[in-house]
């Protein structure tokens, strides 16, 4: 026995699944892609919007959920991914996903990602990845490059950023990619290939800043980005490829000739924790109306 | 006269205390009488003092005792510790003549009236077991020889524990216990009047220990996600629980700490199940901000704390109740929570059921105050009517797909006279919400509009403004023959593990005719101002005894009341004995009544 998501019938429109709340975005913002490639990933999936969840941190991205006419959870800061375990345990048939920004999945909640990558939850956990932090008004976060300069750091970033794509590969995700929000198609080809992922699931979307970060925008983004599956014929089944190709992910913060590099760089099968605590209930003849004298027995005297 | 007997072994931690205990405990319960365990050791895996109690009785036992009748001294160290608590009568089972690390000073020891028996456990059981790590079932035999404890238990005890180990290990244990009976048997002439009675008619009990009872309660209660992260002494609720939610359809999720454990809790019951966890005070602290989104967002929550002596990683192993602060007002800005604290095992069980009915009730966050020396606690209580129980259970008001409901009407956190709206979860609700732990409007929105931001808080506290009018279950009176009007000598509040120690030292009070008044909350927050403020009003002082240094519920009473208690606080790692209680009471009284 395994489970199933929960779908509709009959397809819905992406709009069925935006909330009549605007987002507080400014104008420009990657992440309104995001918003648009998600519900239109969530049209062509027939999720229903009543069955699935969007669990968010704290920060501009996280705001996301409450912009979506579906279920979500706007948590603390960091403690997205652990609230998405928790719904992923009591309901495995609802769909869920993570969507957060850089500083709190990498930062503040940089202990939940292995965890939850490792043990293969069926959770696609996406990553607005703008390099810094925006909300809080410009700080440099996990994944800013070199030389960045936030308000805490108004000489340049002295830190190397967290290679994150070869960070999900070394947590054991079995499923990691790289997209853009400057390219909605490619966005929702990747967006959806991960949901429709059985495990765990890792989308960085590289998502612009246009109001704090002045190096890490669209017009940096323009042509240097390169297709690894289509124009490198990247098979993300390959693991010491994926590995190798995830090693030069940043190359292009220092080399000026180095591409961005998008696309699926790992996909490999395997259970999820959610089928093997089904087996393990199977195993133990779990019922919501369980025999209470044979479990009481083993208290007797 | 009742019977009431104490039996402690003690010794060094990892010599097997623990275990004898243990197995005389399950002697006593074979027997019919009443029993109540009391266990404390070091955090360490081996080594440092450690000792195990068992009192029983044909009668309703209350608390582990003022002291022992019998001290079974595995070694000095036990010996020195105990010396103390050696009264006239009681018996000093030690490790000699030969073999063991030291010797009882006889003469003092003769001149006080204390019975000496030489029992050579680490000799024998090295001799003639051939295996040291039998010494405390040599110490058994020797038990069952001198006290007419029913061998047969510890035999079927060894069985249990030791089968799966060979029927070497089983044989070695046998052969341990023999060593001990015939030492006694040839070398012990009793002279002691203890003795266990005869086998009473099986009543229908189960036993639990503290941690036991929680997970069974749990269970009960319908609990599907318990999250933790380990830590003693909390531990072992998980450990209790782990196979046996599976059997009811839930799971025990180990999570990386103690924040996802809350986070987890929160994403399980947002989505529309049960879920707890267990922690002690350092996860409570690491808890704070989720269990604030708990309240914000409004969603139910059952967060165990097993207490523990702190701050910092204090006294892991050793009872406080210290964490009362940290459940009732940790956490940032002004949230909503219920703590409720049990004072005895079988209230371990029915006041976890009884968590889970408050949180998906007043739907907000309840800390379940419990205590290391309860988590070991073992107890026989009247085997529960689990039917009976759940038809009675409280569960959260939602709505579903299959009710006649406007979904344009539908508002999760729609303002109501009692503050409480109704509730939404994926996959059963016609209608999604996003949580969220910014101030929201009542569609959820977020919104700091001053007049919404008022119109909200008011809601969330509006559902907890009648919690202790509707919940006077929460609130144990111990009056005794006190008549209506009539004044007491005194007036006591006491709660958690404290209040069943107070309540045998207030029974005995009354023996000798004094007039006490008494009351023990198990809520605790919201302070259930109304009846504190009337037991006080019986008399002229009120006494709130706890086991912590600054004296938290008395200082909440101060906060809350016009009542002024007087504080009788200890802070040694222990909990209290009936007889300090007594004591402190007829010191506040001033006279005793028949002198």
């Amino acid at each position: 026995m395994s489970y199933q998501f929960i779908k509709l019938e009959e397809k819905l429109q992406p709009k069925d699944y935006r909330s009549n709340i605007e987002p507080t975005w400014c104008p420009g913002c990657g992440d309104f892609g995001v918003v648009s490639g998600l519900a239109k990933v969530f049209s062509e999936e027939k999720f229903d919007p009543i069955a699935l969840t969007i669990v968010s941190g704290i920060g501009c991205s996280s705001r996301l959920p409450l912009w979506m006419n579906v279920f979500g959870i706007h948590t603390c800061h960091g403690r997205a991914i652990p609230a998405a375990v928790g719904a992923r345990l009591a309901k495995p048939e609802v769909p869920v996903l993570v969507t957060a920004g850089d500083g709190d999945l990498f930062s503040i909640g940089m202990e939940h990602f292995p965890h939850a990558a490792r043990k293969n939850f069926d959770i696609t956990v996406v990553c607005m990845d703008n390099r810094m932090y925006a909300l809080t008004k410009n700080q440099q976060s996990p994944t800013s490059r070199t030389g960045y300069k936030g308000s805490l750091t108004p000489y340049g970033n002295i830190e190397e950023p967290i290679n994150i794509i070869a960070f999900a590969i070394a947590c054991g995700a079995t499923f990691v990619a790289q997209t853009y929000s400057g390219n909605p198609k490619h966005e929702a080809e990747i967006l959806q290939a991960a949901v429709e992922h059985k495990g765990f699931s890792f989308v960085n979307i590289l998502s612009p800043c246009p109001t704090y970060n002045k190096i890490d925008t669209f017009q940096y983004y323009k042509g240097k980005t390169i297709d690894i599956n289509k124009e490198l014929g990247h098979d993300p089944s390959d693991y010491n490829k994926a590995v190798e190709l995830a090693k030069h992910a940043l190359d292009h913060d220092k080399d000026p000739n180095a591409k961005v590099p998008l696309g699926i760089f790992l996909k490999v099968e395997k259970p999820t924790f959610e089928d093997k605590v089904i087996a393990l209930k199977e195993k133990y003849g779990a019922s919501d109306n369980p025999d209470w004298n044979k479990i009481i027995e083993r208290y007797k005297p | 006269m009742a019977f009431d007997l104490t039996i402690k072994f003690a010794g060094e931690g990892g010599e097997g205390v623990i275990s004898a205990g243990d197995f005389t405990m399950r002697a006593s319960t074979y027997l019919g009488l009443e029993v109540v365990t009391f266990k404390s050791f070091p955090a360490e895996i081996k080594g440092g003092y450690a000792l195990s109690q068992v009192r029983m009785s044909d009668q309703k036992i209350l608390s582990q005792g003022d002291g022992f009748q019998i001290l079974f001294a595995f070694n000095g160290e036990a010996y020195e510790v105990n010396k103390p608590l050696l009264k006239p009568g009681t018996v000093l089972v030690w490790d000699g003549p030969e073999g063991g690390d030291f010797e009882p000073e006889f003469d003092w020891l003769e001149k006080i009236g204390v019975i000496t028996y030489a029992v050579p456990m680490s000799k024998l059981a090295k001799e003639e077991v051939g295996a040291y790590i039998t010494k405390n079932m040599v110490a058994l035999g020797a038990a069952s020889e001198l006290f007419n404890i029913p061998i047969d238990v510890y035999k079927q005890q060894i069985l249990s524990k030791f089968s799966k180990k060979g029927q070497d290990v089983v044989d070695l244990n046998f052969k341990a216990l023999d060593a001990g009976i015939n030492w006694a048997k040839n070398n012990i002439k009793k002279v002691d009047p203890y003795k266990l009675p005869e086998r009473q008619p099986q009543k229908d009990i189960i036993i639990l220990e503290g941690n036991e009872a929680i997970a069974l309660g749990a269970a009960v209660a319908g609990c599907k996600v318990f999250a933790a992260y380990p830590i003693t002494p909390a531990t072992s609720i998980g450990n209790y629980l782990s196979e046996m939610i599976l059997r009811v359809n839930g799971y025990v999720y180990q999570a990386e700490d103690e924040i996802s454990s809350m986070a987890i809790v929160i994403g399980a019951s947002f989505s529309g199940v049960k879920a707890m966890t267990a922690t002690s005070g350092p996860g409570i602290s690491l808890m704070q901000e989720l269990i604030g989104l708990a309240s914000m967002a409004e969603i139910p929550a059952v967060i165990v704390d097993v207490q523990r002596g702190g701050p910092s990683t204090g006294m892991p192993t050793k009872h406080d109740q210290a964490d009362l602060y940290a459940a009732a007002i940790g956490g940032h800005g002004d949230g909503q929570r219920i703590v409720i604290a049990p004072t005895n095992v079988e209230e371990n069980f029915y006041l976890t059921i009884e968590a889970f009915n408050l949180a998906e009730r007043y739907q907000c966050p309840v800390l379940f105050l419990t205590d290391a020396s309860l988590s070991l606690r073992a107890e026989a209580i009247s085997t529960p009517n689990i039917e009976e129980i759940q038809s009675k259970l409280i569960n959260r008001p939602l709505i579903t797909k299959d009710m006649n409901v406007n979904i344009d009407e539908i508002l999760r956190y729609k303002v109501t006279e009692t503050g409480l709206s109704p509730m939404l979860a994926p996959g059963v609700s016609p209608k999604p919400y996003a949580a969220t732990g910014l101030e929201h409007g009542e569609d959820s929105s977020p919104r700091t509009r001053p007049d919404i931001r008022k119109m909200m808080m008011e809601k969330r506290f509006r559902k907890l403004e009648n919690i202790e009018e509707e919940n006077q279950h929460l609130l144990e009176w111990d009056l005794g023959d006190l008549q209506e009007g009539e004044k007491a000598d005194i007036s006591v509040i006491a709660w958690g593990l404290t209040a069943s120690i107070t309540k045998e030292a207030i029974q005995r009070l009354r023996k000798k005719g004094y007039k006490i008044a008494a009351l023990y909350p198990k809520l605790l927050y919201p302070v259930p101002a109304k009846a504190i403020e009337k037991v006080a009003s019986m008399s002229d002082i009120t006494l709130v005894p706890e086991a912590n240094y600054t004296g938290q519920f008395a200082r909440f009473i101060r906060m809350y009341t016009d009542v002024k208690p007087i504080q009788y606080n200890i802070y040694r790692g222990e909990p209290f004995i009936p007889a300090e209680i007594e004591a402190k009471i007829e010191e506040l009284i001033g006279k005793p009544v028949n002198a």
